[in-house]
Formats: C-alpha cells, sequence, structure tokens
C-alpha cells in the first residue's frame, strides 16, 4: 500500500469482499490497514508501521503474541494427531479436562468444549436449562457474552430486536441492585449471568459485595450462577480468574479463547459433577465438531502449563496498578480528553465522553502507534487490554501513545 | 492422566503407539470422570469406544488391539482431503511461521487470499463474506443476517434438519430430541417436511425472513433436495422476498462430488454457510458467503461487525482453508467423490438386493452415501457389527436406522474396496442375532423398546460384558 493504486485496491478489495460497512468502520478506527505481522506485543502494517497490540483480539493474547511456546505446542500437537472425530473417547480430551479441573477453584471440575466463547456461553444455558428443570435467565445490564443465540439474548446490544425475537425467558437487571436482584431471582431462576468486570460496558467492575449477595441469592433459590471469564481470566484481572478476589464460586464457569494461548481456538464450559448428572443422562445432545479438538487440547494443555509456570496474573498487577496510576495522571493533565477510567488489571477503559470522541481517539492512538477498540456497549470508552507479560518499556510506550493521542485531541 | 498423554507423545515420536487395557481404562475412566459417563457408555454400546491414534488418510488404529478402522464418519464429513494430510500440514507449518490467529477486527493478506479464493468458487454471485468459527456460529451469523437484512421474523426449515447446536441453530434443528430439554428457544421457526414443495409453498409467506435449508440432508438420513424441489424453493424466495439459507457445512468442499451440493442443482441461495472440511480436520474455520445486495449493504453500512468472530477466520486457518481449496482442486477430489462414490453406493444396492429384511433402501450422492434399515434398532445394531469388521460408522443423529458412509474422499480405490468387504462382512456377521431379533420385533411393544436409545445402550453393554467375560476367559484359557 505504498501507491495510490494499493490503497485503492486495499479499499475495493475490503468493500468488495467483505463490505462497504466495513471498510468505513476500519477508516473510523485508523485501522484501514493489512496486518502484516507481529512481534510479542505489537503488530506491524503491510509498510513495517508498528501498533501496540492493545486490543488482544478481545483477551485471546494474555500470553502475548505468535507466543513461541505455543507455536511449539501446535507444531508437536499437529506432528502427533488431527482433531479427531468429535464423539470419540480421546486421550487429549481426557487430559485436558483433568488439566481444566486441576486449574480452576473448588469442585468445578466437568468440562464440555467449545471453539468460541458464545457458544460457551449456549452451551451453560443450555445446561442450566437441562439441569434445573426451570426456564428463567438473567443477565445483568451492560452484559456482552458473545453472538450466538442464546448468548446475543443476554447481552445489552441496541441492535438486538433486528435479529430477533431472541430467547424468551430473559430478563435484566441492574449491577449493583441487591433489592432488584433479591425481586428478581427466584426459585424460577434457571441461571443467572455475570461478567466480573463488564468490559464492553466501559469496563464496569461488579462490585466485590454484590458479588457475594448474587452468589448468596442463587443458592437460596437453587438459581446457577454463570461467570463468564472470556475477557477477566486466565489473569487478566491480576487473579487466574476475577471472581476468586470476592471468595464466592459459580456454578458454571466460562473460559473463553484464552485458554487456546492465541495459537488455536478453543473454550470451555465448567461446572461440577452434580450438574454432569443431566449430560450424563443426556450424552450427545449438545455436540461441536470443532470444540475439543485433539490438537486444540494439546495446545490448551500447554497452555494451562505456562500459565501455571509464568502465573502472569502477578505481572498484570506489577503492570496494572501503575500503568492505571499514570493513565490519571495525564487524565488530570489533559483536562476535559478522558473522562474518567475504569477496570482491573490490565483491562482499562477510558472514558472520551461520546462515541464519536471515542473513534477519533482510536484513530488518534493508531497514529500514535497503539490499537484499541471502543466499547461495543459503552461506544464512547476506549479499552486497553495490552498481552498480559508486558514490561515497564511497553507499559511506558502505552502511556506515551494515550499522551500522544490526548496532545492530538486538546 | 496428563502422564499417558506426555507419555503418549514420546511413544510416538519413536513409532509405537500402543496402549495396555490398564491404560485405555485409566483414560477411559478419566474422560468418564472429567467430561461425560454417559458417552462412555453410549460408544461403549456399538463398540465405540476406541481412541484413535495413528491417523492417516482414511483409518485410524485402535492402539490397544493394533486393528486398523476405517473412518467411515470422518467427523461429520471433516475430513474430506483426508486425515493428517502432509500437503495441509506443511500449510499449516507455513502459516505458523508467518501468523498467530490474528487480530480478529483487521484485515490481513491470509483473510484476503481465502476471501478471494471463496468468493471465486462460490456458487454464482454469492460475492462476499463474514469468517465464522464453525457451523453452528456460521448458521447463527446466516440467519441473523436474514433477521436484519428483511426487517421479517418468520425463519422456516426442515422436519429432521440438523443445523447445528447453537441458540438460533438449535432453533431451526428439525429433531425435537436436540432441543427439548432446552426449551423456550427462538419463536418464529417453523418446519415443514423436506422435499416437499407444497408445504413450504403453504407456509412461506411475505413475512418469511428466510427457508434454511441443506440441499442434502444429512443427519436426518441422506435424503437429496430434488432439483424442482431446490429450485422451487428459490421461486418462492424470489416471490416473497425471504432469504434462501443453503447450510452446506456436512456437504461442502466436494463431500457430493462438486465443490459445494448447490451446483447439481444450479440453485443459487442467498446465504451459504460453510465449516467442517474447511479446516481438513486440522484447524477450525467457518464461513458465511453472501450475495451483497443493495438491503445486504444497507444493513452492513450501519451494523459491518454485527457477528463477529474472534478465532474463526483466524490468520492461521485462512491460510490453512485457502490449501485445502487449492488441494481439492488440484487433486481433483471432486471427480475421485463421484467415481468411488457410485461404486460404493452400487455395492451397497446390490447388498440391499441380497438383505431386503435388513436393507430397505441405500442413498446418497458422491461420497455421502448412506444405508436406511427396515427397523431403527438395526442402525446401533450395525454400529457394533462394522466396528467389529475395521469399520467407525456413526448412524444418523436425527436418524437411528440410517447409518452413513462418510469415508474421507481422499481415502483410495483400495481403501473403498476394502470398506466395501468389510460392510458385507457385518451385514453377515449382524444376521447371526437377527433371527432373535426380528421375530421379537414382530411382538406388540417390543418394536418400540429395541428402537429405544436407553435399551440399546443397556442391551448392548450387558451384550459386551458377556462378550468381555468369554473373550477374558478364552485368554486365560490360552496362557
Amino acid at each position: 500500500m505504498n501507491t495510490t493504486t494499493s490503497k485503492k485496491s486495499f479499499r475495493d478489495d475490503v468493500a468488495g469482499l467483505f463490505s462497504e460497512g466495513k471498510l468505513n468502520r476500519l477508516k473510523d478506527l485508523g485501522h484501514d490497514f493489512i496486518e502484516s505481522g507481529n512481534d510479542e506485543h505489537s503488530i506491524t502494517d503491510q509498510e513495517g508501521k508498528r501498533y501496540l497490540d492493545c486490543v488482544s483480539s478481545r483477551g485471546i493474547f494474555n500470553l502475548g503474541r505468535s507466543n513461541d511456546v505455543m507455536k511449539k505446542a501446535l507444531i508437536e500437537a499437529v506432528g502427533l494427531t488431527d482433531q479427531g472425530n468429535f464423539p470419540m473417547i480421546s486421550i487429549e480430551k481426557a487430559a485436558l479436562a483433568e488439566k481444566i479441573a486441576g486449574f480452576v477453584p473448588g469442585d468445578l471440575e466437568c468440562t464440555v468444549f467449545s471453539v468460541v466463547r458464545g457458544e460457551s456461553i449456549d452451551f451453560a444455558c443450555k445446561l442450566a436449562r437441562g439441569a434445573t428443570g426451570r426456564k428463567e435467565f438473567i443477565a445483568l445490564n451492560g452484559s456482552w457474552f458473545g453472538q450466538t443465540g442464546f448468548a446475543l439474548s443476554l447481552s445489552e446490544r441496541d441492535d438486538a430486536e433486528l435479529y430477533g425475537p431472541l430467547i424468551p425467558e430473559v430478563s435484566f437487571i441492574q449491577p449493583g441492585d441487591i433489592a432488584a436482584a433479591e425481586k428478581a431471582i427466584t426459585k424460577k431462576t434457571a441461571a443467572v449471568f455475570l461478567e466480573p468486570v463488564q468490559v464492553e460496558k466501559g469496563c464496569r467492575v461488579l462490585d466485590q459485595e454484590y458479588l457475594k449477595k448474587i452468589r448468596e441469592i442463587c443458592s437460596r433459590t437453587g438459581a446457577l450462577l454463570v461467570i463468564d471469564e472470556t475477557e477477566t481470566g486466565l489473569g487478566r484481572c491480576g487473579e487466574k480468574f476475577a471472581f476468586e478476589k470476592s471468595g464466592i464460586l459459580p456454578d458454571i464457569l466460562v473460559i473463553g479463547e484464552s485458554l487456546g494461548g492465541g495459537i488455536f481456538p478453543i473454550a470451555a464450559t465448567v461446572f461440577p459433577q452434580k450438574l454432569n448428572k443431566f449430560m450424563n443422562a443426556h450424552p450427545m445432545i449438545h455436540l461441536s465438531t470443532f470444540g475439543g479438538s485433539d490438537i486444540g487440547c494439546r495446545v490448551a494443555s500447554a497452555a494451562l502449563a505456562e500459565y501455571e509456570k509464568i502465573k502472569p496474573w502477578e505481572n498484570t498487577t506489577r503492570q496494572g496498578e501503575p500503568l492505571l496510576l499514570e493513565l490519571s495522571v495525564i487524565m488530570k493533565q489533559y483536562q476535559g480528553v478522558i473522562e474518567g477510567l475504569s477496570g482491573e488489571g490490565l483491562l482499562i477503559a477510558l472514558d472520551l465522553g461520546t462515541e464519536k470522541k471515542a473513534l477519533t481517539f482510536c484513530r488518534e492512538l493508531a497514529t500514535a502507534g497503539l490499537l484499541a477498540l471502543p466499547g461495543d456497549i459503552a461506544k464512547h470508552t476506549v479499552i486497553l487490554r495490552p498481552g498480559l507479560l508486558i514490561d515497564d518499556t511497553t507499559r511506558a510506550d502505552i502511556v506515551r501513545a494515550v499522551q500522544e493521542a490526548c496532545i492530538a485531541m486538546g | 492422566m496428563g502422564g499417558i498423554m506426555e507419555q503418549h507423545t514420546q511413544s510416538t515420536e519413536h513409532s509405537s503407539t500402543s496402549l495396555t487395557e490398564e491404560d485405555k481404562k485409566k483414560i477411559v475412566s478419566t474422560f468418564s470422570r472429567y467430561i461425560n459417563a454417559g458417552q462412555v457408555k453410549y460408544l461403549k454400546a456399538g463398540h465405540l469406544d476406541v481412541i484413535e491414534t495413528e491417523r492417516s488418510v482414511a483409518t485410524f488404529t485402535d492402539p490397544v488391539t493394533g486393528k486398523v478402522m476405517y473412518d467411515c464418519f470422518s467427523s461429520a464429513g471433516c475430513f474430506n482431503v483426508g486425515r493428517r494430510n502432509p500437503v495441509i500440514i506443511k500449510a499449516l507449518e507455513e502459516a505458523l511461521s508467518r501468523y498467530d490467529l490474528g487480530t480478529s477486527h483487521l484485515v490481513s493478506e491470509s483473510k484476503l487470499a481465502l476471501a478471494r479464493k471463496l468468493t471465486a468458487i462460490a456458487p454464482g454471485d454469492l460475492n462476499s463474506i463474514f469468517f465464522a468459527s464453525g457451523g453452528g456460529d456460521a448458521i447463527d451469523c446466516a440467519i441473523k443476517l436474514s433477521r436484519a437484512v428483511t426487517g421479517k421474523k418468520k425463519i422456516i426449515s426442515t422436519v429432521k434438519a440438523y443445523h447445528g447446536h447453537t441458540g438460533f441453530a438449535l432453533s431451526a434443528n428439525g429433531k425435537e430430541h436436540y432441543r427439548k430439554y432446552f426449551e423456550p428457544l427462538m419463536p418464529g421457526f417453523s418446519f415443514v417436511p423436506f422435499n416437499d414443495l407444497e408445504a413450504m409453498r403453504q407456509t412461506a409467506d411475505e413475512e418469511t425472513a428466510a427457508i434454511i435449508i441443506e440441499p442434502i440432508q444429512g443427519e436426518a438420513g441422506i435424503f437429496t433436495g430434488d432439483r424442482e424441489y431446490l429450485q422451487g424453493l428459490r421461486e418462492i424466495c424470489d416471490a416473497t422476498g425471504a432469504m434462501l439459507i443453503f447450510d452446506e457445512v456436512q456437504t461442502g468442499f466436494g463431500r457430493t462430488g462438486k465443490m459445494f451440493a448447490a451446483e447439481h442443482s444450479g440453485v443459487i441461495p442467498d446465504i451459504l454457510a460453510l465449516a467442517k472440511s474447511i479446516g481438513a480436520g486440522i484447524f477450525p474455520n467457518g464461513a458465511v458467503l453472501y450475495r451483497p445486495t443493495e438491503a445486504v449493504q444497507s444493513f452492513l453500512k450501519s451494523s459491518p461487525d454485527f457477528h463477529p468472530t474472534y478465532t474463526g477466520g483466524s490468520d492461521i486457518a485462512c491460510h490453512v482453508s485457502l490449501k485445502v481449496i487449492e488441494y481439492i482442486e488440484k487433486e481433483d477430489l471432486c471427480g475421485r467423490a463421484t467415481r468411488n462414490g457410485k461404486k460404493l453406493k452400487d455395492a451397497l444396492e446390490g447388498l440391499r438386493r441380497e438383505n431386503p429384511k435388513i436393507i430397505r433402501e441405500v442413498r446418497g450422492i458422491g461420497m455421502m452415501v448412506g444405508i436406511e434399515y427396515i427397523h431403527e434398532f438395526l442402525g446401533p445394531m450395525m454400529s457394533d457389527a462394522l466396528a467389529k469388521n475395521g469399520i467407525f460408522a456413526a448412524y444418523s443423529g436425527n436418524a437411528p436406522q440410517v447409518m452413513r458412509f462418510m469415508l474421507p474422499i481422499a481415502a483410495s480405490d483400495e481403501d473403498v474396496d476394502m470398506v466395501i468387504k468389510a460392510i458385507r462382512a457385518a451385514v453377515s456377521d449382524m444376521k447371526t442375532l437377527l433371527p432373535i431379533a426380528l421375530p421379537a420385533a414382530k411382538i406388540p411393544g417390543v418394536l418400540k423398546l429395541l428402537n429405544n436409545e436407553k435399551v440399546q445402550t443397556v442391551t448392548f453393554n450387558w451384550i459386551r460384558s458377556i462378550e468381555d467375560f468369554f473373550g477374558k476367559l478364552k485368554r486365560e484359557k490360552r496362557s
């Protein structure tokens, strides 16, 4: 894309093969380039320009981009096996499921694999209805669980009605409002769904007391508590899983795509033996062709070993706390550009006030060499989620890029 | 347990993949505890509790017995290019030297190259694409697109249709078995009999957003949509403004003897959902091709990323998928599917003529061939007999009386001959059980019982334990 012609061919390709809307969106973000390479914490475009990756493809790259250990694990796995026939017993599926049981807290020990977050949530919904015999789901305002049918039905999306009517018997409550939770969660509730940090809602952190209270109400009414740690888990918020800070345990845990170490699509829904009674009585009632691929299981096993070894959650705290502090200094320094900060660990949202300003800010960040996206619900926020293994230098680069963008906005 | 996986890794490097009975027991008990004990029982009943090692082109090896099994399931159609195809493995290694999964919302050379290729080989003017993480995700994307673009709500699917397990896909699943514990699902979905144009005419109207159909129903038991039927669906859609969605997750990429099954009828849908073999059984991927009409473009102007996938359409996957398509073209797998499919079908037809009390019908197209038994319970029985004869085949999820033979298309002519021989032997073995089962099926109530999946699981497991007991006795006697 050094010449006008190649810029034109990029535009024609994206508009033709994907859509005009996609091209415009990329332009609005300042991301209208070709991702052409990467190193640990950044990507490069076709002209060799570097961008610090603060999107991490929505939290897939907790272990950084092109992680060598993960690449090696994938090459080894492919040398040995393939995805396998999905209904079959395999060494890989058994070994990973056992490993997951050891990795997650409490009595969560049974796993159903999937490829993508939405699929994991959809299964969690099915398990909740199947195991409880109840129909009602409760989600929190500001939730975003994915794109598939159930996940979409539980998410706050301004365009949801375009795809509906969606799954019935879903209602929403306001996070933090305990009285509303008390009223809404009843013996008819199959499950309550939440993310400990509502990332797309400007990284709104759920209060620990609130989480404890929800746990208590769920236990009292027999409603299952489903916690989606796709974007917050595997170290992103300073613990293995963000819910651990509150000391509670979910009944169903969704581990998202970062399970695949940024190299293979795999996700998981984890739950205790008592809920598996339903699945044992109805085997093969929920299937996933690609979920639990034997190659994927080998890669994910290697990823979990790497998570255990590196403990990226420690670095998250080490870098996340000063990063938040440094960003708040910038916020004060350039009054009126960043209106607020929210988040936990290496998951931080900057409030730009309006959707338009958030898009402009993303463009300015791109100019300054940083890749970030606005929240999908709180469109006036811009979310920073770098790889979890960043060092002081990369953190300083993030801060510098944010500062440059603030100057440009001013 | 991780230990076994690591040992297995090491031992395979020294090209020995054997497992002892003890090893297997440990694996099975770990699988039962951490994944699903019911599934183990279910598989055991049909002699399908086999661990797959040494996967290669059309076979895998049972590491305990050393028996080579022909894979006639192909993970429901994922292994068109053959299992562990070295060309595709090389492509993956190439991809890894340049890419990782990539940033989902960005454009890359890898994504562009696959998008160009898929839109070039797609039927008609399906010139634009979304990526998806797998079959269900692709179907959810397709249905969402149809509702959003048309502004209508009604989705018409077919009885016994199988579209996947995610929310929209499940709502369009035509068998109650998969839906009943999870209801209420999405309103607005209705089901009409497959290949019944009149029923579709009566159901589709101005409120219909989409008709979703597999051009050849797979899990339903291999039913090919007639040309007139599919053309009729196109006409209904054109008249009512509904979008026509083809689910080619199972039929795509050469399975039926054409790159896409739609080519047999020449009918071009508005949306085409693809997955399974696009990833060669190596790396997950999926795609939704669509005709970029003004209405679609107008919707996408405001919602270009209405169905993003963070791992589908990854840079690694797109490179792999591109090489899969090139391989199918270069090796003329479509031609091979036609040729070997015909050979298989002819042989099965011969078997049917010889065994009219067992086999009702042989159906299929290309390497998507199935036989329908007279009774449902013969499906699991035959699964069992086939397994003993070195064939891994599964009866259809939405029609247990139908068994699909979906070998990897890349299987050699000799492989197909061996499979035919083994099926013949299995039918002959099964006949020994029929003098009891067939008369029993005539007793009122017994047929229903025999067709019950739970009864089958219990009965077959009982037979298995007797076999195991006598097998053990024989072994002990020998030693």
